[in-house]
């Protein structure tokens, strides 16, 4: 995908957020249309990098909700693009969602609404044995509730349940790989929704007037606005290199490093729009609560940097450097 | 020469030579440290590593900027250099190469690669830190060329420095960044004074300089009179970028050293795992901004974030080896004991020298995010 395409890509991702965004809340379903339409679930088998980081970076920055994560992580899992979306595991969590008991399969994870219209999801199932695999499910044997929560935005569907094992179609499932790219997607999506509250924090910061003057002249807002900044360019290197190096400790890192942005950018921003940043009629809201959201999803900063300091004091040894 | 072919070379190289030019074990002071930085750059220079990533006008071999880079991490990540006294060289020659008279650049920037001179960068004065645009050393035509009297400090290396770049007033105070001249001053011109001060860290690496009536011929101007804002404006990027990827493999080295020698329990895991993320994080960005020099881009605001990474990931690593190391590093006085302490308290200075972390958050602020001046 030459700079053009990705320009062109990129635009048509951002107009089909925008059009399925309205008075009546975001259309996962529309969206998830969309990219349909837009061929980009095709383009992630082609195209990994490019397609994954610019439709995460967008739908964070314009706070949409779509299953695309689910299909990331379903195509990462079993190597097909055209595989059913993937139940993801509970928050906070990065084993596999699903594992065997008996003949049956005990399922306890995450969908979302647009996910359970399709009537089959991907069900990653880690084995007795300590290996993984996937497993196709029908939607109608899982029991189904939807969440409201603190981000009912994020249209998630907790899916839990025994479906038979021997009616799953089994396949291998690479689970690692598929934690390694779910965490990149998240990663820019939490980029993405930090640039959305640091544009707005911004803008606000540049038109309100207080002593004469508009407040993005004092020093200790611009302070808090430039950590934003900081620590989102610091996440978003991290992204480029675990896109560059393929390990899972460098998306692990880059995946707690964009949690940390979005937990900074969360707390400076809602500082800097201060009243009516807590107002829901502002907005700012649905982005903070993103950003809790997605912070957990397959480990929060806080885990994940705790499980890598864990592994280093034990091996003494630290990850292998990205080349020049 | 492509860069994986000067890798493996380079690489091979080094494994046959490195033992001649190691460090003692222990100590070493910066007198020895400077003569030891001679000698490993005459070496690397005479082997031709040095010459890679210069242009052929100045003496060097031409390439790309990523060879370069790639030298001063291999001679820090194997402790032959230390980077802050090797990395002048990427500051200073740069801005030699793009102002000086070109006969000039071509007669003096080999002595530098090559480790015969050390050079000095006069910008600080006591009433100028933060604002450059202050600055108050005043520059004046005589006869023979400018005559030069003020004060310069903070001087890194001026005590050991056969040569300045130097940062002038040549217009009126209120011209501010309008009326500075840079030129480039042979310190052994007299009436030139350079006192090392003592420091925290117990090795003399600044200094303050003073200039009593000193004569700097005009040929030796770099730039135009009163450009000497945009000399130092475009060296700062220069100090953020090949620098740093230098400073990025010493870290990478002492982080690796904390986990070796830090005992069980002693250290927090999620700092453990902090720490490796801020630096390994800095790393990345330090990657990229290699590649965008390398590809001809020029760098402004956006290394000031580089800058502040640099600075939070040297503390956090010595912070954690302050609190791996902590009897070693308060109560004991053998060599490596000396030089954990030492480097742990120059890292006090990381947030400070260089444009200290709240000015480039200023710089983030104004030119990054676009909120306008601050008054």
């Amino acid at each position: 995908m030459d700079a053009e395409d990705l320009e062109l890509f990129s635009r048509s991702i951002r107009h089909a957020a925008e059009a399925a965004g309205g008075s009546s809340g975001f259309d996962a379903g529309a969206f998830d249309a969309s990219l349909a339409d837009l061929g980009w679930h095709d383009a992630v088998a082609d195209f990994p990098r490019e397609s994954i980081s610019t439709l995460f970076s967008i739908q964070g920055e314009t706070n949409a909700t779509s299953s695309a994560l689910h299909r990331v992580v379903a195509w990462a899992l079993t190597g097909s693009p055209s595989a059913p979306g993937a139940i993801l595991p509970r928050l906070g969590s990065w084993q596999p969602p699903a594992r065997e008991a008996g003949d049956q399969v005990q399922v306890n994870g995450l969908a979302n609404t647009a996910l359970v219209e399709a009537g089959e999801v991907t069900v990653p199932v880690a084995t007795a044995g300590g290996a993984n695999r996937s497993a196709t499910v029908t939607v109608g044997d899982l029991q189904l509730s939807p969440v409201k929560g603190l981000d009912a935005g994020a249209a998630l569907v907790r899916a839990t349940g025994s479906v038979p094992g021997t009616d799953a179609k089994s396949n291998e499932g690479d689970w690692a790989n598929a934690v390694r790219i779910g965490r990149l997607a998240v990663g820019h999506e939490l980029v993405g929704a930090s640039r959305g509250v640091l544009a707005q924090a911004r803008e606000h910061a540049l038109e309100r007037i207080q002593f004469g003057q508009p407040i993005a002249r004092f020093q200790a807002v611009r302070h808090k606005l430039a950590e934003i900044l900081i620590a989102i360019e610091t996440a978003d290197a991290l992204l480029d290199a675990a896109w560059l190096d393929g390990t899972d400790v460098t998306a692990s890192m880059a995946k707690a490093a964009a949690g940390r942005a979005g937990r900074l950018a969360a707390r400076n921003g809602q500082q800097v729009l201060a009243g009516i940043g807590f107002t829901e009629e502002h907005g700012v809201h649905r982005w903070i609560r993103r950003i809790l959201l997605l912070d957990e999803v397959l480990g929060s900063s806080r885990t994940l940097t705790k499980d890598l300091g864990s592994n280093l004091l034990a091996s003494r040894q630290l990850p292998p450097l990205l080349p020049l | 020469m492509e860069l994986s072919e000067f890798k493996a070379g380079l690489d091979a190289w080094l494994d046959e030579n490195e033992s001649a030019l190691a460090p003692p074990e222990g100590i070493e002071h910066l007198d020895q440290q400077m003569v030891r930085l001679s000698k490993v750059k005459a070496a690397v220079y005479d082997a031709g590593w040095m010459r890679w990533g210069w242009p052929e006008a100045v003496g060097g071999l031409g390439g790309s900027t990523l060879l370069r880079a790639y030298l001063g991490a291999a001679l820090t990540e194997r402790g032959l250099v230390e980077p802050g006294i090797y990395s002048m060289t990427e500051v200073l020659a740069p801005t030699m190469i793009d102002y000086a008279d070109p006969a000039l650049a071509a007669e003096m920037v080999p002595r530098l690669l090559r480790g015969d001179e050390t050079w000095c960068q006069g910008f600080s004065e006591p009433d100028t830190g933060s604002n450059l645009g202050s600055l108050a050393c005043r520059a004046v035509r005589g006869p023979d060329g400018w005559v030069v009297n003020g004060q310069k400090v903070w001087t890194s290396l001026a005590h050991y420095a056969q040569r300045c770049v130097l940062l002038t007033r040549t217009g009126t105070l209120e011209s501010a960044h309008r009326g500075i001249t840079a030129m480039f001053v042979d310190m052994d011109t007299p009436g030139i004074t350079a006192r090392p001060i003592e420091s925290m860290h117990g090795h003399p690496e600044f200094a303050e300089v003073f200039f009593e009536d000193v004569v700097v011929p005009f040929e030796r101007t770099l730039g135009q009179e009163g450009q000497g804002w945009s000399v130092a404006m475009d060296l700062l990027p220069f100090e953020r970028s090949t620098a740093l990827w230098h400073r990025a493999a010493f870290l990478h080295h002492r982080l690796q050293q904390v986990l070796d020698v830090a005992p069980d329990g002693a250290l927090d895991p999620a700092k453990v795992g902090e720490v490796t993320q801020l630096l390994y994080a800095f790393r990345a960005r330090s990657r990229g901004t290699q590649w965008r020099l390398h590809r001809g881009e020029t760098l402004a605001a956006e290394t000031s974030i580089d800058k502040v990474l640099v600075a939070a990931a040297e503390q956090a690593v010595f912070d954690l080896a302050e609190e791996a190391l902590a009897e070693k590093i308060i109560l004991e006085d053998d060599g490596p004991a000396e030089r954990w302490r030492s480097e742990f308290l120059y890292s006090r200075a990381a947030t400070i020298y260089g444009g200290s972390s709240e000015i480039q958050r200023n710089i983030i602020a104004r030119r990054l995010l676009d909120l306008g001046n601050d008054r």
